[in-house]
């Protein structure tokens, strides 16, 4: 894979594009924009390739964090906001929520996060799907930050256990 | 912490999947480097989480494969891929490393060159400070040897240039073996001394030197021997406190009691 050969780099699209993607939507919400993310995401695979250290942690791990980051990015771009703005107005003029939206709730991380306590499943929403660090979540939640970092491992612990 | 309670304090979790604070992943990775059990528990979850994220898979757009790999071919298109039986086969890599093994390599030889070249113009170097050291040594014992002789000439003119000089000139005798022979005497009235300057003497042979002798109430009187090895044969003789001629004789070798006459080169009186 290292010596970007086409083949390989099919391969790993192919086995790995489903699982991407499907958290790259669970971040983005939109399928063109979870797309547009994906794309970007396995364009940065082959360039940043060998930066990648097996030592630090296997290939999907590295995948995983890229297409993470590349969503959150995507979250806080101006692009994204004013599509968003948008999709609120043409929801509004049309009353409806499911236009675009794809119901991705029982699918992917969601499905765990759904089996989480609320208190829980809030701060690994606000942490690992939009992003926010945990000096920002203890000013949002209003917790200490101590606390914040102990509740997000505990989640963590526990969302292990669902994801057997 | 034991590395036990390390791990089961949710680090892990955080780590793999991107919450843990920058400072908290430089401490995991440490831990990993330092405990393989850290290092395994990292690896069993990665797994795990791999296993189960692999299962909830959602297809994304069918045109999207062909438009990454549309754009990864532009990309190629940009570095010059090597062709071989229509496969584009990219060397970034082992082409870098080769360059840099060559790039190494020329230094490593550019280096061997250089020093080469240093270490000759250091033994060149070596060479001529030698040359340079013995022509000093050299130039400073010519120099030592003009400086005697040097002053031995300002000796001898300043003897010359005394007034109290009485000089007698020896031209060759009538019988002399060697007729254009010349010397001269240089008599110092007041301390008696006897100088003399060879003005023309042909240079005995090996087993003789030349006598002067003081010709002092009608007898001859020894007034020293003298060699011919030397630049200016002006020589201090002995004193002679009384005499009314001079002349040389040659002699056998540590000079005579009487004189040889038949061997008279010079004579000359003393005027006044």
């Amino acid at each position: 894979m290292k010596a970007r050969d086409d083949q390989a780099f099919s391969y790993l699209y192919d086995h790995y594009s489903g699982s991407l993607f499907s958290i790259i939507l669970q971040i983005v919400k939109s399928p063109e924009v979870a797309a547009d993310v994906l794309q970007e995401v396995f364009i940065n695979i082959w360039r940043k390739i060998e930066s990648f250290d097996p030592l630090r942690g296997r290939l999907f791990t590295w995948m995983l964090n890229i297409s993470r980051n590349a969503s959150i990015d995507m979250l806080r771009s101006k692009g994204y906001m004013n599509s968003r703005k948008n999709q609120e107005i043409t929801d509004n003029v049309y009353g409806s929520d499911q236009v675009t939206q794809t119901n991705i709730d029982g699918i992917g991380l969601t499905k765990f996060l759904g089996k989480l306590k609320p208190e829980q499943r809030i701060l690994i929403e606000l942490a690992y799907l939009k992003g926010y660090t945990h000096e920002e979540i203890a000013q949002i939640e209003d917790i200490p930050l101590g606390t914040v970092k102990t509740r997000i491992r505990n989640a963590l612990l526990q969302l292990r256990v669902y994801l057997k | 912490m034991t590395p036990q309670e390390y791990i089961l304090s949710g680090i892990v979790e955080s780590y793999v999947l991107g919450l843990a604070s920058p400072e908290d992943c430089a401490e995991f990775e440490l831990m990993c480097d330092a405990h393989q059990e850290v290092r395994a528990a990292r690896n069993a979850f990665e797994l795990e989480l791999e296993q189960s994220l692999l299962q909830q898979k959602m297809q994304p757009p069918r045109a999207l494969k062909s438009r990454i790999f549309s754009e990864i071919g532009m990309e190629k298109d940009e570095q010059p891929p090597l062709i071989i039986s229509g496969k584009p086969i990219l060397i970034p890599r082992k082409g870098f490393a080769r360059y840099v093994a060559a790039a190494s390599l020329i230094l490593l030889l550019g280096s061997v060159l250089l020093n080469l070249y240093l270490l000759n113009q250091y033994k060149r170097s070596i060479a001529q400070y030698k040359e340079l050291a013995a022509t000093q040594t050299q130039i400073a014992g010519d120099n030592q040897i003009r400086q005697t002789k040097l002053e031995t000439y300002e000796n001898a003119l300043g003897h010359m240039k005394s007034p109290l000089m009485a000089i007698v000139k020896m031209p060759g005798a009538p019988s002399s073996p060697a007729p254009s022979s010349m010397a001269t005497v240089y008599w110092n009235t007041e301390s008696k001394e006897v100088y003399l300057l060879v003005n023309q003497l042909p240079m005995p042979v090996k087993d003789k030197q030349y006598q002067l002798w003081a010709i002092v109430d009608g007898r001859p009187v020894d007034a020293g021997i003298f060699d011919m090895d030397k630049d200016l044969s002006f020589v201090k003789l002995k004193t002679i406190p009384k005499a009314e001629a001079f002349a040389i004789t040659l002699e056998k070798k540590g000079g005579s009691i009487t004189p040889n006459m038949d061997a008279m080169y010079v004579m000359g009186k003393v005027t006044g």
